[in-house]
């Protein structure tokens, strides 16, 4: 009797490890025994929302019809600092191949020993990628461009606004949003308006505080939902802080209720790499994604998609759509943000913006 | 216990079955067990490891952009517990705690009240509806307050149309709109937590009472009030500490200007990735749970007799 109870509980207790073993406590990465150059699958991790219908739309359905063997897996973040934290997560073990996310995290994972470096030959089309786009010690090279905008209400503003003084304008007090950091727009917007007050951000932020400050008390959200543009464009706000890219592609959603400018003072680059995940399961089949994503073909598709600047010199874009990506010939007032200052600051900043700037 | 079992045996049939007893129940206790190890295990996994490995983080080194220096510090500790800010991201989080609690019980208790002593055919039904807000997704719940408290929302457009107001008024990314978007979405718990504690109110008493002269005031305050107290404190209780743990409704509603505990985590973790330090003022929040719980548990048996 004993013997057959304690056959039982065994039993029991062997059936229940087991079961919570095969439901998931496993892990660990497998090796892509099926990856090569024109077969097996990519694991991508980028952008959601908008940003991910329209790359898969522009981008990874051309390439499944060009690769057909290729199956590409996309898992959205939110951020690029989300995007690094996934894939600090999987250092030990990868289960990602590409990353295309924010220069200034890139640059982080690059430090971290994320990245692999890459080279023309695995990604040929490297090659079209001018210099100043490409990373010096040979990591993913910027893959698209954008810059911060101002985005106004098209009624309220017949002509666009041409400084980002029009923030501190007591007319639209209560009718601002604005993104605090440590989102990137915030972060921006710090830096624009210390070079608005003279002052170098490197050496110290005290003028632009003081600025922002007076910002505060008119901005109605510091975290505005569903997101920056819908606010302007339901006309909870009629001007924010957003990116051009998604500014011009809402804008057009929106039938021109919402427009985006880029101020006189200038405005800071908002830069995506496109990055091999060191050690990627599916290695081979990732630089070839690489590849078609810095071809003249993919990059003008996504610019008229979603009206991101190419980063190569032979994408050739329709004159409609190359004047509503940012500039990248010089031609617009751009305020250099130092990546590994910005490593080192991003977290100061933040602060200062819950301590000081960010009113009840 | 086993004298109450043997009653009426003689004593060598007692020795006897109280054997066979002992033996039932060592079998069924091996077997209650041998049932109990999934759940134990899957609560082991998916939370003891995962606590442990939060509590052994919070005494990691965080660096900036995620870097995580394995050591064993007091720093991520020191840091919240000597910084003022962190004092009032405490301190705010649960005057939002304690503000929700009672304005939920508030408004939930006259419901509460109805429906423990409707006798009507449809209570079931009435019952449903009070929790059917449960069915919806909290997030969008606090969409729905959004569009209401809006600049340009329902209450606003109204109060404008109507001529009482010229400009709209703040009702939301502020700690008001918070407030009224988590008394709504904590109503259902609020509701359920009393009517579950209401076991001791009986109508006869109310009765008694009555027949005895007392003011229906009277009978509310002497009867009905005492006799609802632990329910209203389960309720008050329960609503207070998903109030300090919630992280949805103060991010969306409260537009960056409402800075709490569960915000700060969120920050902290995938804004700043610095994991050891989120982990700390989580274990901070863990800690401040545990003492509060402790102290109204006590409360309660003390009320409750």
């Amino acid at each position: 009797m004993k013997v057959t109870n304690k056959g039982k509980f065994a039993a029991l207790a062997a059936i229940s490890v087991s079961a919570l073993v095969l439901t998931g406590c496993g892990g660990g990465s497998t090796p892509a025994a099926n990856d090569s150059p024109d077969s097996g699958e990519v694991n991508l991790i980028a952008y959601s929302g908008v940003w991910q219908d329209q790359y898969t739309a522009a981008v990874i359905e051309p390439f499944k019809a060009k690769y057909p063997n290729i199956k590409i897996n996309f898992s959205s973040k939110r951020s690029s600092a989300e995007m690094l934290s996934a894939l600090q997560g999987q250092k030990n073990s990868p289960a990602t191949d590409v990353a295309i996310m924010d220069n200034s995290v890139s640059t982080t994972g690059n430090k971290q020993g994320l990245f692999e470096k890459v080279d023309a030959a695995g990604v040929p089309n490297l090659a079209n990628v001018p210099d100043d786009f490409k990373n010096k010690d040979g990591f993913g090279p910027v893959v698209m461009l954008d810059a911060v905008g101002l985005l106004y209400d098209t009624a309220a503003f017949p002509k666009a606004p041409d400084s980002w003084d029009v923030l501190w304008d007591p007319a639209y007090a209560g009718k601002i949003n604005v993104n605090a950091p440590p989102s990137l727009l915030g972060l921006s917007l710090t830096a624009i308006t210390s070079k608005m007050e003279g002052e170098d951000y490197t050496q110290g932020i005290d003028k632009a505080v003081a600025r922002l400050k007076e910002l505060a008390p008119a901005v109605q959200t510091f975290a505005p939902n569903p997101d920056e543009y819908q606010n302007v464009i339901t006309g909870q706000t009629v001007l924010g802080l957003g990116q051009n890219a998604r500014g011009q592609f809402y804008s057009d959603q929106s039938n021109k209720k919402m427009g985006v400018t880029f101020p006189k003072e200038g405005t800071v680059y908002q830069i995506n790499t496109v990055n091999l995940v060191k050690d990627a399961p599916h290695a081979a089949a990732a630089k070839t994604f690489i590849d078609y994503s810095l071809s003249a073909e993919a990059q003008t598709a996504f610019a008229k998609a979603l009206f991101y600047a190419p980063s190569v010199n032979n994408a050739d874009l329709p004159a409609d759509v190359k004047d509503r990506v940012v500039p990248t010939d010089g031609s617009l007032n751009i305020i250099p943000l130092d990546v590994d200052f910005l490593s080192s600051a991003r977290d100061k900043w933040t602060d200062t913006w819950k301590r000081e700037i960010i009113t009840k | 216990m086993t004298l109450l079992k043997t009653r009426g045996r003689s004593p060598l049939q007692a020795a006897g079955s109280g054997e066979l007893e002992k033996a039932t129940e060592k079998r069924n206790r091996r077997t209650y067990l041998a049932l109990l190890i999934p759940g134990l295990l899957g609560l082991l996994v998916s939370f003891v490891f995962p606590l442990a490995y939060m509590v052994r983080m919070s005494f990691n080194k965080g660096a900036p952009d995620g870097v995580i220096e394995e050591t064993f510090t007091f720093d991520t500790y020191l840091q919240p517990l000597t910084d003022p800010y962190y004092w009032k991201v405490t301190l705010d989080t649960f005057q939002m705690g304690v503000t929700v609690g009672l304005l939920c019980v508030l408004v939930s208790y006259p419901v509460a009240l109805f429906l423990a002593r409707s006798q009507s055919k449809y209570r079931g039904l009435l019952l449903a509806i009070a929790i059917a807000p449960l069915l919806t997704s909290a997030v969008v719940r606090t969409y729905g307050w959004m569009v209401i408290l809006g600049t340009n929302g329902l209450i606003n457009s109204s109060l404008t149309g109507m001529g009482l107001i010229d400009t709209p008024l703040k009702l939301t990314n502020n700690i008001t709109g918070v407030t009224i978007g988590l008394v709504e979405i904590f109503m259902p718990y609020a509701i359920l937590a009393m009517i579950s504690g209401f076991g001791r109110l009986s109508p006869q008493l109310e009765e008694a009472a009555g027949s005895l002269g007392a003011s229906k005031a009277k009978i509310f305050a002497r009867v009905t009030l005492p006799l609802s107290l632990p329910g209203i404190l389960t309720a008050f209780l329960l609503v207070f500490v998903l109030s300090i743990s919630t992280f949805i409704t103060p991010r969306l509603l409260g537009g960056g200007s409402v800075q709490v505990l569960a915000t700060e985590i969120y920050d902290q973790t995938t804004g700043l990735l610095n994991w050891p330090f989120a982990a700390a003022l989580s274990v901070i929040l863990l800690v401040l749970f545990g003492l509060i719980i402790a102290v109204y548990q006590r409360l309660t048996r003390k009320i409750g007799g």
